[in-house]
């Protein structure tokens, strides 16, 4: 009897153990911080719930279920149901990188089953660069990606994906945008605060799947959004700033320059010399230079400001997820006029569960932004004015509004002066976009099986108005009557999207799998006209045509464009066991814009994850190593429609005093589709020791066949675009970063990337080279060197003395004096000609590297980075303008290391010289090298955790930060700034350095 | 009940597919703002003169370097423009450079023009074929051929042997050798005997439809300049003698004004390039780019006046010579004095003392200042500033600029009958003194000589187009181009073909 009660005692907790329990408990992080939204989910089924705000779940289980907690970020922990009815779980950090989750076209995909080369960067790196233009903040952090600034408020800078891939001219270089799903080919609407990450797809693999939009690369931008339970977040960023032009250019001063108007034995140029000294005055300091010595970029220049405030809200309950911003940008421009750009925008982003099986959701931006643009001229203006002409000129009272002086009254052809190009024009574009995306999820199958449809419209419209005051200074630098331009475009772009997804593990085979389709509506309407004569023209308010005297009717004109897009596309993902990975997407566009209607675009990838091999497990350095290749192909859209015939065209002419029209037909047309590009890339990601330090390597070769290259008629110039060029960029990327943490006080960082590019044509529809560039300084692309490089002839020094000359027969041949350059005889033929022309290097970087290194001690924190480039070249066009006219003034460079005199310069002809012909050819006195290093970033910030207190109030997370972009470049090339995108110098914004002064609040 | 959720879902999805699927045929939609040519409808024959329109408007948009280009080599003329464009100065001064710019811009304006002759040529043809009034078309059609010649002749006196064009394709050169220049010269003259009888029979500016547009005494003034180079007399005086015969044409009187506004459709022009601003002061303005030709630095009458670049300076030995015959209202017309030029002429003793009506102000009162880049002006581009449509400034606006005018017609025909053609219509002592009352000197005596012929197209026809250029090459009168320090030799005729253009067509590297 006893042991029967024993037995049943005995059982009686197994009964109770069989029944279900509620099991909870509070799941932190390893600082003991709660984290809420943590997955807890009974393995093998489908039970599970999420913790709460305080990081708190409750879960009803049986006993020895086994409980899986996880959360992106951290590393996935399983716990068997044991006898407690407390389970509190601690998570650690997971690897940051591999166990994320990155976005890809149409999806999402865990950054360790990519095959492709991707690098993302976060918004962390993206708001220490203060910026109107979120990719520039890019700079110098993604290998094989070249940034080149652009310094006018507002302006997007260059962006190339690996190289260059197509002809310039045919076309937008720029890549794709995608921004939450929608495409653009300009993201200035963004600010760097909206933003959460920015993917670059560098390779074929990743970006296959945007298809004919994809070959110069994709950039997939997340924007900021809410989360399911989640607590609600008030943030504020803001920083304001001064800006100040960096590497100011160096021009001749009055005396250098007298001397060089002294020496160049040019009757004309010592005339102006006594002209200015009549006008002027001679100066105290040498009698024999007129008494003005004008720093033209100094009197153009000011520094500027700049300053961003950004309020967001975010946050989610268990059903619905939002996220609101309200952003206000402004930036002057260093240039002394009304140039600025100042942008207001609005952001919203919902999600909503509305049924268990259905999710919609829906994005709206609204920006208005306004530019006032610069007068550009001013920068070449700047350069070329005389140094002996004042800004003002009292003398000359025939002025008016303003007596700016004019170099004419000292007998220059022309009038010089920057001030009257930016006082006297006013250039603004209103830019309003309005983008909104909603979409409709509907889950056939929970977790495993879903359809999502999207439609996405972005509606912009520009507004320019460009006004031209009038003035009187000289003869020849007037415009007597004012004048009204407008031009106003919209383009309205819609997309629609419609994909199937499919993901489902058997055994140790995951497999994902997406079908789907996408249409496309893109158009585009411009009409302009433009007013003359507008009689109270100092008044804004009658800035209109309305109000112009005669309106000009052969300005007025309009254009529009419609082009629609379809495709198919779809992509299989499969793993076995996340050690062996296969990835292969297809896509087939098809596009109204060319002849051939539709393209197919398929790729593939593989990867082997070497760390998950048997002989690599319990590796104490390698703790993880995935090797991967893949190939692709992609299309490129971006070049222009072609007609497919013969088109008609209207002009008009003058017919005894009467406007007549007419009629032109076009004996050639373009009939052309889209670039195609095929693509290799072999590469490793890798993680050592304890993931402290990660190392990513890629290598690609890129080529792009049909590239569309001018095919030029005989007889008549021009030519007609074909799509029968062929061009190869390949090169070796390389990323590493290391991160320590020393102590809970002290952890550091540093990483570096760098890349390789060789540019190569490989082939121009037999013919050997296309000349490019202008007939004075040509550009020639010959098969099997890069694409457009420098061509002319080589320098191998300066005639010294009469001796020299007569030894040398080509000199006596062309009369050539001591001060004139040498040219090397390429094919020593005995003649100097254009037989002796050379490469003389690219216009793009072979070699760019970028190094960022971060410190954060306690509460303080410090960071910096840094970029250069090196192996391209610079045409210093601005020197060539003497072809043209020897009124200007020079560099000072130039001025002080001519030659003057017996072994005074080897490199530079004499003052006489520059303005002989024999001098002005293209050569490598004008080519200059462009490498240059710069010091991108350089931050110090202070965090004042939340809960701090001051004056008696709980502080929220406040962080101070003082930031300093651009601050030292330094390079050899004598001009004002070596970030010249095509290679041409020709009138350069100076990219100026900023100093901000940044606080960022969390509640 | 799941079935029926699952259905629900199901059908949304391939209905949302579906729709999706057919907006598959906007693939095939055509670019917008186009006219494609393949749309026209030939049937609407009032639109025939549309091409022909189009025809005129490029043949009157000339770039500013085709003619001096053409024009700069002879005695009469320097470059100018002292210190820009140095191989537009060396060209001047025989030192040809293959690269250098200009030469391909020029070839490829005049090639390009000659193109759009053929296309719209082309064009009427349809029209025509589509039951268009025949004789309009072939009227035309002519015209279009005129233009075409004198474009083709400009190209084949500049670089001798040119390419025949055939229709408006360019690649049909790629297969095709140069002809020479007899043989193009020829063929002008060929062409301009299929136009003539379809050209109307009457003055340009007696034309009603088209005023100061082609017609048969244009077609006739190229074919004899034609047959000028090839030393063909008597086709030269066989043309001429028909322009003479018909008395259509007279010389202006006022021979200052002839080359200004009111020379604008002047009853002497039988060719000229058409410009207006339309009387308006602002607006809408088709024009020249005179301002090559400006001087840079003026002090117009008409204050705000532009001048221009300072290029094309009249030459010291044409001034001299000028001087020599006692020219007073054609020396006035041609040339426009510097100080510094004056000083210049005088400091020859031959010519210490000039005759007082010399000065740096013209008879319209604007007075060309002293400048670096040439020391004198040259009238026959020039506008004074008080015949600018008020509010306009650019120099030369409204002003035509003639190619052919019956002074040449008269010289030319006297030149072929000094040469022993025989001719009708006048004598070549009456065309000479015809052109000599005009300009207000004293006839000559019976029977004229070649080299008086020749004189007196050196002054008449001073810095137009370089006709003295190539009639001293024709006559193989190097001497004469031998100025200023100058040195020509046969081999310097013709320009050398521009470096771009044997890239493309390597035949032409072989002449």
């Amino acid at each position: 009897m006893k042991t029967k009660i024993i037995y049943a005692f005995l059982l009686l907790p197994f009964l109770i153990f069989a029944q279900e329990r509620t099991i909870t408990g509070k799941v932190t992080s390893s600082n003991g911080e709660p984290i809420p939204a943590v997955n807890v989910l009974i393995k093998n089924t489908t039970n599970g719930v999420t913790t709460d705000f305080d990081g708190i779940y409750s879960i009803k289980t049986a006993q020895n279920d086994v409980l899986v907690f996880s959360y992106v970020g951290f590393q996935t922990k399983e716990i068997t149901v044991g006898l407690n009815n407390v389970i509190n779980v601690v998570l650690d950090q997971s690897n940051e990188q591999l166990d994320e989750v990155v976005v890809i076209g149409y999806g999402k995909m865990n950054v360790k089953d990519l095959t492709s080369s991707i690098t993302t960067i976060k918004s962390e790196e993206i708001s220490k660069t203060p910026t109107g233009s979120a990719m520039q903040a890019l700079q110098g952090k993604v290998a094989g990606l070249q940034v080149v600034s652009s310094g006018e408020p507002g302006n997007s800078p260059t962006i190339r994906v690996r190289g260059v891939g197509s002809y310039p001219g045919s076309g937008s270089t720029s890549p794709l945008y995608v921004v939450d799903g929608m495409f653009f080919d300009n993201i200035d609407f963004l600010n760097t605060s909206d933003i959460t990450s920015i993917s670059v797809l560098k390779d074929a693999s990743a970006a296959a799947i945007y298809g004919v939009k994809a070959a110069n690369g994709v950039v997939l931008i997340q924007t900021k959004s809410g989360a399911f339970n989640q607590k609600t977040e008030i943030s504020y960023d803001g920083y304001t700033g001064v800006q100040v032009a960096q590497n100011v250019l160096k021009m001749a001063n009055a005396e250098q320059f007298t001397t060089m108007a002294l020496e160049s034995g040019s009757a004309a140029d010592i005339s102006f010399i006594a002209n200015a000294m009549q006008r002027f005055g001679r100066s105290r300091i040498n009698p024999n230079v007129p008494n003005v010595n004008t720093d033209w970029y100094k009197e153009i220049l000011r520094p500027a400001t700049i300053q961003n405030h950004n309020i967001g809200v975010s946050g989610g309950t268990e059903n619905a997820s939002y996220s609101l911003g309200v952003n206000y940008f402004t930036q002057e421009g260093i240039l002394d006029m009304k140039n600025q750009y100042e942008r207001f925008n609005l952001r919203s982003k919902v999600d909503l569960k509305a049924t268990d099986w259905l999710t919609i959701g829906g994005n709206m931006i609204l920006s208005n932004a306004t530019k006032y643009n610069e007068a550009s001229s001013a920068w070449n203006d700047a350069y070329f004015a005389v140094p002996i002409m004042p800004v003002y000129d009292d003398a000359n009272t025939a002025a008016w509004p303003i007596n700016f002086a004019s170099a004419q009254s000292i007998g220059y052809r022309g009038g010089q002066n920057p001030f009257p190009g930016m006082n006297f024009n006013n250039n603004r574009s209103k830019i309003r976009k309005v983008l909104a995306n909603f979409y409709m999820k509907i889950d056939l199958i929970p977790e495993k099986f879903s359809f999502k449809t999207t439609y996405s419209h972005s509606f912009s419209s520009i507004n320019n108005r460009n006004v031209e005051l009038p003035y009187y200074l000289t003869d020849g630098f007037q415009r007597p009557i004012s004048s009204v331009t407008k031009r106003d475009e919209t383009f309205s772009n819609q997309i629609w999207d419609n994909v199937l997804t499919y993901t489902n593990k058997f055994g140790k085979h995951n497999v994902t799998v997406m079908a789907g389709t996408s249409f496309r509506d893109d158009s585009w309407n411009m009409l302009t006209a433009r007013g003359e004569d507008i009689a109270s023209i100092k008044h804004e308010q009658s800035w209109y045509i309305h109000q112009a005297g005669t309106i000009n009717t052969d300005s007025v004109d309009d254009d529009g464009s419609r082009q629609y897009g379809f495709s198919y596309f779809g992509r299989l993902a499969y793993n076995y066991n996340g050690k062996y990975l296969f990835y292969g997407t297809m896509r087939a566009d098809g596009t109204s814009k060319y002849q051939e209607k539709w393209g197919y675009f398929p790729t593939v990838g593989i990867g082997w994850v070497v760390t998950s091999e048997d002989f690599m497990k319990n590796n104490k350095v390698v703790n993880y190593l995935k090797l991967r290749a893949s190939w692709g192909q992609l299309g490129n859209s971006n070049v222009p429609a072609s007609d497919g015939a013969n088109t008609t065209s209207v002009v008009d002419t003058a017919i005894n005093d009467v406007l007549v029209s007419g009629t032109i037909a076009s004996s050639t047309f373009s009939s052309l589709k889209w670039e195609l590009t095929e693509e290799t890339n072999v590469g490793l990601t890798s993680r050592f020791f304890d993931n402290r330090l990660s190392i990513d390597a890629d290598y690609f070769i890129r080529d792009t066949k049909n590239a569309v290259i001018p095919v030029s008629f005989p007889l008549i110039g021009g030519g007609v675009n074909k799509a029968v060029g062929s061009i190869r960029n390949s090169g070796f990327e390389l990323a590493l970063n290391w991160n320590n943490k020393i102590s809970d006080d002290l952890s550091y960082s540093f990483g570096g990337n760098l890349s390789t590019l060789d540019n190569k044509v490989t082939d121009l529809y037999g013919q050997p080279y296309l000349d490019g560039g202008s007939a004075e300084f040509r550009q020639r692309s010959y098969v099997g060197e890069s694409l457009l490089a420098f061509y002319g002839r080589e320098v191998i020094g300066v005639y010294q003395n009469d001796q020299q000359i007569q030894a040398d027969p080509v000199a006596v041949a062309n009369g050539l004096e001591p001060g004139d350059l040498i040219y090397k005889d390429q094919n020593n033929d005995g003649l100097i000609d254009e037989n002796d022309r050379v490469i003389l290097g690219s216009f793009l970087p072979s070699f760019t590297y970028g190094f960022n290194f971060g410190i954060t001690y306690k509460d303080f924190e410090f960071s910096t980075s840094m970029m250069g480039q090196s192996g391209n070249k610079i045409l210093n066009r601005k020197r060539g303008e003497l072809i043209w006219t020897s009124d200007g003034n020079l560099d000072a460079d130039l001025a002080i290391n001519r030659w003057h005199g017996e072994g005074t310069s080897n490199s530079y002809p004499s003052s006489a010289g520059l303005r002989k012909g024999w001098n002005q050819k293209m050569s490598n006195y004008f080519v200059e090298d462009g490498s240059f290093f710069r010091i991108k970033n350089i931050q110090v910030a202070y965090n004042i955790k939340k809960g701090k207190q001051w004056f008696d109030t709980n502080l929220p997370d406040i962080r101070i930060s003082l930031t300093a972009e651009n601050p030292f470049t330094f390079f050899k090339y004598n001009g004002f700034n070596p970030e010249v995108a095509n290679g041409i110098d020709t009138q350069m914004y100076p990219i100026p350095a900023v100093y901000t002064l940044g606080i960022n609040i969390k509640i | 009940m799941k079935y029926i959720n699952y259905f629900k879902k199901l059908t949304t999805i391939f209905t949302i597919l579906l729709v999706g699927v057919s907006c598959n045929n906007k693939l095939d939609e055509l670019a917008e703002n186009r006219s494609f040519t393949g749309d026209t409808d030939y049937s609407q024959t009032s639109d025939m003169v549309l091409p022909l329109m189009g025809a005129y408007t490029e043949f009157y948009a000339r770039g500013w370097e085709d003619f001096p280009l053409i024009s700069v080599r002879g005695d009469d003329v320097n470059s100018g423009g002292l210190g820009d464009q140095q191989d537009y100065a060396e060209t001047d001064k025989f030192n040809y450079n293959k690269d250098y710019w200009m030469y391909n811009s020029v070839w490829q304006n005049l090639y390009a023009d000659i193109l759009t002759m053929h296309s719209t040529m082309e064009q009427i043809e349809l029209y025509k074929d589509n039951g268009g009034d025949v004789t309009k078309a072939n009227q035309y059609i002519a015209e279009a051929k005129t233009m075409r010649a004198y474009l083709l002749f400009q190209l084949s006196r500049v670089w001798g042997d040119v390419f025949i064009t055939t229709s408006s394709d360019p690649s049909d050169l790629l297969i095709a050798s140069p002809s020479t220049k007899d043989e193009v010269m020829q063929h002008i003259s060929d062409q301009m005997d299929e136009a003539i009888p379809n050209l109307p029979d009457m003055r340009p500016n007696e034309r009603i439809d088209v005023p100061g547009g082609v017609t048969k005494y244009t077609a006739l003034a190229i074919k004899a300049l034609a047959n000028l180079e090839l030393k063909n007399y008597q086709g030269v005086a066989d043309a001429t003698s028909q322009i003479i015969s018909s008395g259509k044409f007279m010389l202006d009187p006022d021979y200052y004004n002839l080359f200004k506004i009111p020379g604008k459709l002047d009853d002497e022009n039988l060719l000229e390039l058409q410009y207006s601003d339309f009387g308006q002061g602002a607006g809408t303005n088709k024009s020249y780019l005179f301002a090559f030709f400006g001087p840079d630095g003026w002090t117009p009458s008409i204050a705000g006046a532009n001048g221009g670049w300072g290029f094309y300076e009249p030459s010291l030995k044409y001034i001299k010579f000028m001087l020599d015959r006692g020219e007073t209202t054609r020396l006035e017309t041609s040339v426009l004095f510097t100080d510094r030029g004056i000083t210049e002429l005088k400091s020859d003793p031959n010519y210490a003392t000039l005759p007082t009506w010399i000065s740096n102000t013209t008879r319209d009162g604007d007075v060309i200042n002293d400048f670096a880049r040439e020391m004198f002006v040259s009238g026959k581009h020039y506008l004074p500033s008080n015949q600018l449509t008020p509010g306009r400034t650019d120099y030369g606006t409204n002003k035509n600029f003639i190619c052919i005018r019956y002074a040449e017609i008269l010289l030319m025909h006297a030149e072929a009958l000094t040469q022993g053609a025989s001719g009708s219509g006048m004598s070549a002592d009456q065309a000479v003194n015809e052109v000599r009352s005009r300009a207000g000197l004293a006839p000559l005596s019976s029977g004229v000589t070649n080299a008086q012929v020749m004189d007196e197209k050196f002054a008449e026809l001073g810095m137009e187009w370089g006709t003295r250029f190539y009639d001293m090459v024709r006559l193989g009168n190097f001497n004469e181009l031998s100025y200023g320090g100058r040195t020509f030799t046969e081999d310097k005729k013709y320009l050398p073909y521009p470096q771009a253009q044997v890239d493309k067509l390597p035949v032409l590297g072989n002449n």
